[in-house]
Parts: C-alpha cells; structure tokens; sequence
C-alpha cells in the first residue's frame, strides 16, 4: 500500500515535472482596467497575437523538444500597490521564464526590484519613464535582468523640444500632470531645451491634476504669454481637457508632448480638437509594410476592433514576444538566468514589426542604461492625430520607415 | 488683462453653477427630512452612464433627457427607501453611513456595468467657441447656465405656488405640526427624495459632454458641492447659487494667480471659514432652539 501511494505520488511530481518542461511559462502584466487600460490591454493582445503565431507554427525548438509559450496575465490596475504585490508572486515561481509588460513606471519603480533580487528577466514595454531603467544605474547594479522595449523619456523629450525647434517656434509653455510620469516629463524637457540652445523660450510652467477638467486658467497664461506651442507630459483623460480647453478660449497653437497622445482615450475624447496633435511613436496603424499590414489586420480581426487603441504599445508587446521567443531559441533553454544572457548578446536579427532588431540588447553597462535599452532615437517617428486616427507627422519618416523595410528584405 | 479675468471669472462661474445644482440636492432633502444623501455624486454619475446607454441605443437627444430624468427620480427614490426611511422612523443618524454605502455600491456597480474608462458623452449642442466682448463661451456651457438655473426656478415655483409643495414648505418648516394638518410626512420626505434624484441626473446630463463620463466623474463635483451648501446654508436655493457662482470664479481666479496647485484651497478655506463664523450658512436662518 505504502509503495502505491509513493509511486502515485513520484508519478505526479515526474508529471508536472514534465508538464513544465514543455512549455514557456512568461507572465504578460498591465493595466487592464482604468485610465491607462488602452495601453495595456493593447500590450497584451499584440504580445498574444505573437504568441499565437508562434504556438500556431509548432513553438520554438528547444533541445529535441518544440515548446509552446503559456501565458499568465496580472491586472495591476495602474497601482503601484498591486505591481508590488505581483512582482512578489511572480518572483516567488520556480518555473517562470520570463515577464513582460508594465505600462505605469511607478508600478515599474515599485515591483520590478521584486524580479530584480531573484533573477527573473522581464521586458518592460511600454512603460517610458526614464527612472524605470535610471533606478538600477543610480544604485549601481552589476548584473540586470531588466530590459526595456519602449521609447523612453529622454528619447521623447528631446524630440519633442526639436519638432518646436524645426517649426520655427521659439515661445512655448510647458504643462505636466503631478504624478511621477508628469514630473520627469517635464524635467526632461527643461532639459533639453538646454541642451538644445535655450532656443525655445518657455512662457509658463504649469501642473495639472489627475481627474482636472477645467484647465482655463492653465492655458490663459500660454495664451496671454504668447506660446506658439504647448508641450505636455500626461495622460489621455486630462491631455483631453486641454485640447478641449484651448479650442475653447481659442488657443490655435499645437499641442506637443509625450506618446500618451495617442491614446485612445485622448483621441475620442478631444474629438476634433486634438487634429493635428503631435508625439512621439514607435508604430504608426498604416500598412506600409508586409509585416505591419498583416499585424494590424490580425489584430483588427482577433480582438473585433477598427483601430488599436493603442497601437504603440500593441507593437511593442508583439516585438517582445518575438525578442523574447529568440532568446529561449539562443539560449536553448527556458531557465530565466539563461534567456537573460542570450538577451545581452542576440546574435540573429529578429524580424519585428516595428523594426528588425539587430543586436537590442548589450551586456548591462550601470554607467549605460541604453545597454538594456532597445530604443534609438531613429527606431521612434513623429505621430500626428488626424480625425480619430494617428498618421506619419511628417513624411520623411513613413518614406524612411519603408525603405528601412525593404533594404533588410533586399539583404535576404 | 481684464479681459483675462473675466474670462477666467466666466468659466469658473460656469462650473460654480453645476456645483450650485449638486448642491440644491442636499438641499431639497435637508429641508424635509433633516438628512442628506452623501452618495448625490455618484447619483449624477449613474444617470450620466445611463443618459450615456440611452444615447448609444439610438435615442435622439430629447428623448433621451427625460429617460435619464426619470432613472434619477427613480434611484433618488430607491435611495429613500433603502438608505434612509428605516433610520429616520428610528431617529437615528445612520443614514449617513448608509447613503455613503449606497453610492459605494453605485461606483462599483458602474465599473462592472459600463467600465473604469472616461467616456465622451455626444451632444447635439455645438461646442464651438463664441466671441462675446472677446470673451469665449462655449453654447453647451451656455447650455449649462440655462438648464440650471431653469430647474432650480421650476422647482421653486412649483414648492410655492402648488398645494403639493406647499406640503413640501410645511413638512420643513415643522414635520409635526404638518402631520397634524394631515400631511404624509413620509410621502413628502419621497418627494423630496425624488427631486433631488431628477436634479442630480440634470447635473450629469449637462456637465458630462464637458466633463466625460466616467464612474469617479463626481467625486470632486460632490465636494465643492457640498462646501457650497454648507457656506450657502441648507435652506436656501437662491443662495447655492450666488455662492456656487462666486465659489466657480474664485476657483479659477486662484488657480491663475496663485497657482494651479491652490485650485481646491478657496473652497476648503471658504468652508472652514462658514463653519467657524456662521454655521448656519450666509443665507441660512439662525436657528432658534426653545428650552
């Protein structure tokens, strides 16, 4: 009787010992819910939509056995809070290959060191606070299981002050929301105004608050200051309010600002006042591409939708599924630690929808945060809202975007 | 400059007569019952998602008005019943726990049903600025203006110049006394009830093409609101809206000039500054109390 109950019992541990063995366990984490959900729940479909492709195709070949990925998703609601408290979760799995996802860098800031002391590798996208990555360089980290596939901050920021730059303006105001999103954002733009040549004179510097509607009083200073542009660093709900606020005491100037402008929330609810917008993107929702065409229709057709809500952030959920799947191929294993070196150093480009990425990643440099940074300043385009959709700003970059794509086919 | 202020003066003011409507909420019910229901924001909330439902089912927009206006009756009503008949028969204060549970209850019932996301309410009301005197105003704030303004004097009228608001004026003035007259207090008390359901859903109706709608829509609104009825005094509806106006300017003047950070000072200020000189509010009546 005894033996029985042992074998049954070794049966069961060799069985889910086998079990996890033939698949990749990754953890997808967001903001499903709340006023950062369009960006999260477009991470995690296009990152399933990789998902499914890969699956679909067999997965990926590792030893003599091909595995599937499995995924696991966590609703962090935009709460630093509840980061922290899946972070412990995730960490506290033996069997877990890897996490991607994060939309709010302070959820970033509150769980990632969670993933840090145990070694797990995770792929932030598309969260784009610059203290998500400066965290591990500031405390002088050796080894970092932290990646990130999103534009970050500094990358924005800059590209932001220089689109002023190149329109010939030369007054702008300032706006942030208060949180620590809006905060940095504008410290970064200060700083680059700087760096840039104190070209652009800023008339006024001024905070809004989450869940504001009335911004008058805001705006009346840009407008009586004489701003030709409005630089902003918030999000959807509130970045909506001042598009809506300058149409109505008849500020006719450009809103510029971080990403979070192609927001679906930002879109709908400004309507037509937030035509001709501009920010920062790493994905425009235009076929110009074989790759991007058959990515926007296999979203459109999976989750039932005419536009992406988000579509940055679902491109970036899909890359980092396909940079991920590549670096268990590499690594020839689904041990966290392993596909976390094969990352630094990934020696096939690997065919993304916003780019091919050649080599992303480097070893973890602390004086270095882009050595775990994915993006460069020519990977990120300028977006321009234009009724309910976000187009190419300027044309440069849609012609630039497709030739990139067609001379790396030409190569094959 | 000038010119700056009052354009500044106007927007807040237009926000300020909103908060005034929220207000005239607690009110009404105060005046009959002594009691006021705490979950009036998420009132305006439901029937502004609701208001929203009809919309998105095809409803043209004045149909849709008084659908919204009889699902706020409605939910004032169930608020009566539910969060405060018991506890008034019982003479206790629970109401104020209950009506606070109640509006709780509404915003999670709103995340399951409509969502957490902030939604553009659609409105046949133009939003393009016009030009007065340079100053720009928009026809839906206009919109706003006139349908507060016209809700609160019908309302009045009808307390004055009808037998049954004239029951309504009885029950507050001595809730005894009235039953003696043969007044239903308690049915007076449901009046009042839905009146202040049908102002809230105004209030959500008006406010949410400028505000979108979205289940936390009215936690702010619901606290100037309520500063405003405590400086204003709770009897008196033509004081909510002097002091909502100055409330709105005074607002939008300090975030100006002083700093968008300050935006919620003057409000508290006012209010602690109520509380300590004249509790009973700048238009309410001293209370006399016979020993």
């Amino acid at each position: 009787m005894r033996r029985a109950i042992l074998t049954t019992l070794l049966a069961g541990l060799f069985a889910t010992q086998a079990y996890a063995a033939d698949s990749i366990k990754i953890a997808i984490t967001g903001p499903f819910s709340g006023g950062s959900a369009p960006m999260g729940s477009s991470m995690r479909d296009g990152a399933k939509i990789a998902i499914a492709e890969i699956n679909a195709a067999g997965g990926i070949k590792v030893g003599a056995k091909m595995l599937k990925f499995e995924v696991l998703e966590r609703d962090d609601e935009a709460k630093n809070e509840r980061g922290a408290l899946i972070a412990q979760e995730l960490a506290s799995m033996n069997d877990l290959s890897g996490v991607i996802g994060t939309v709010n860098t302070g959820v970033c800031l509150a769980g990632d060191k969670h993933l840090q002391e145990k070694g797990i590798t995770k792929i932030i996208t598309p969260a784009a606070g610059s203290a998500s990555m400066t965290q591990w360089s500031k405390a002088k980290v050796k080894d970092l299981s932290i990646f990130r596939l999103a534009a970050h901050d500094g990358i924005q920021a800059a590209m932001v002050v220089s689109e002023a730059i190149n329109r010939k303006y030369t007054k702008v105001a300032m706006l942030y929301d208060s949180t620590n999103y809006g905060v940095s954002g504008r410290d970064d733009m200060a700083e680059q105004i700087k760096k840039q040549g104190n070209i652009l004179q800023v008339v006024t510097t001024d905070k809004f608050n989450i869940g504001d509607k009335d911004m008058t009083a805001q705006l009346l200073r840009a407008k009586n200051g004489g701003a030709q542009a409005v630089l902003i660093w918030g999000i959807g709900p509130e970045l909506a309010a001042v598009a809506n606020g300058m149409a109505k005491i008849g500020l006719k100037v450009p809103l510029i600002g971080g990403w979070t402008l192609s927001m679906s929330n930002f879109i709908d609810n400004s309507a037509k006042n937030g035509n001709g917008t501009l920010m920062p993107q790493t994905f425009i929702e235009e076929p110009i591409t074989p790759k991007a065409k058959n990515f926007i229709s296999a979203y459109h057709k999976a989750y039932n939708v005419k536009r992406i809500p988000s579509p940055v952030s679902a491109a970036q959920g899909y890359d980092a599924v396909f940079i991920f799947a590549a670096a268990v191929k590499q690594a020839q294993s689904i041990d966290t630690k392993k596909i976390k070196l094969a990352l630094e150093d990934l020696k096939e480009p690997v065919q993304g929808v916003i780019t091919t990425w050649k080599k992303p990643f480097s070893t973890w440099d602390p004086a270095n945060e882009e050595s775990h940074e994915a993006f460069r300043r020519d990977q990120v385009v300028m977006g321009m809202v234009q009724d309910g959709h976000v187009v190419f700003g300027n044309d440069a970059d849609r012609k630039r975007l497709i030739s990139n794509a067609t001379s790396v086919k030409g190569k094959k | 400059m000038n010119q700056a202020v009052i354009q500044l003066m106007v927007s807040g003011a237009l926000m300020g007569l909103v908060y005034a409507l929220v207000a005239y909420g607690f009110q009404l019910t105060y005046a009959t019952s002594k009691s006021i229901n705490f979950g009036q924001g998420e009132l305006v909330m439901l029937s502004a998602f609701f208001s929203l439902t009809l919309t998105n089912l095809g409803l043209p927009y004045y149909l849709m008005i008084p659908g919204g206006l009889l699902f706020g009756v409605v939910a004032g009503l169930f608020v009566e019943r539910a969060g405060v008949r018991l506890a008034l028969e019982q003479k206790s204060e629970g109401w104020i726990l209950m009506t606070i549970i109640l509006g709780l209850f509404g915003v999670s019932a709103a995340e399951n049903i409509w969502g957490r996301d902030d939604r553009p309410f659609p409105t046949p009301i133009p939003t393009e600025p016009m030009q007065f005197f340079d100053i720009s105003i928009t026809p839906l704030e206009i919109s706003v203006a006139i349908g507060v303004v016209m809700i609160m004097v019908i309302i009045e009228l009808f307390k004055r110049k009808t037998l049954l608001g004239k029951a309504f004026e009885a029950v507050s003035a001595d809730r005894d006394a009235a039953e003696l007259m043969g007044i239903s207090a308690t049915r007076t008390i449901m009046l009042s009830y839905g009146l202040s359901g049908l102002v809230a859903a105004l209030a959500g109706i008006l406010v949410s093409p400028i505000t979108t709608v979205g289940p936390t829509m009215a936690s702010a609104l619901v606290l100037k609101a309520f500063s405003v009825a405590v400086v204003a005094g709770l009897e008196s509806g033509f004081g909510v809206v002097i002091v909502g106006l100055f409330l709105g300017s005074l607002e939008s003047l300090t975030s100006f000039y002083v700093g968008s950070g300050w935006r919620e000072a003057p409000g508290l200020v006012l209010l602690i500054l109520a509380l300590a000189v004249r509790p009973t509010g700048i238009f309410g009546k001293a209370v006399i109390r016979k020993v």
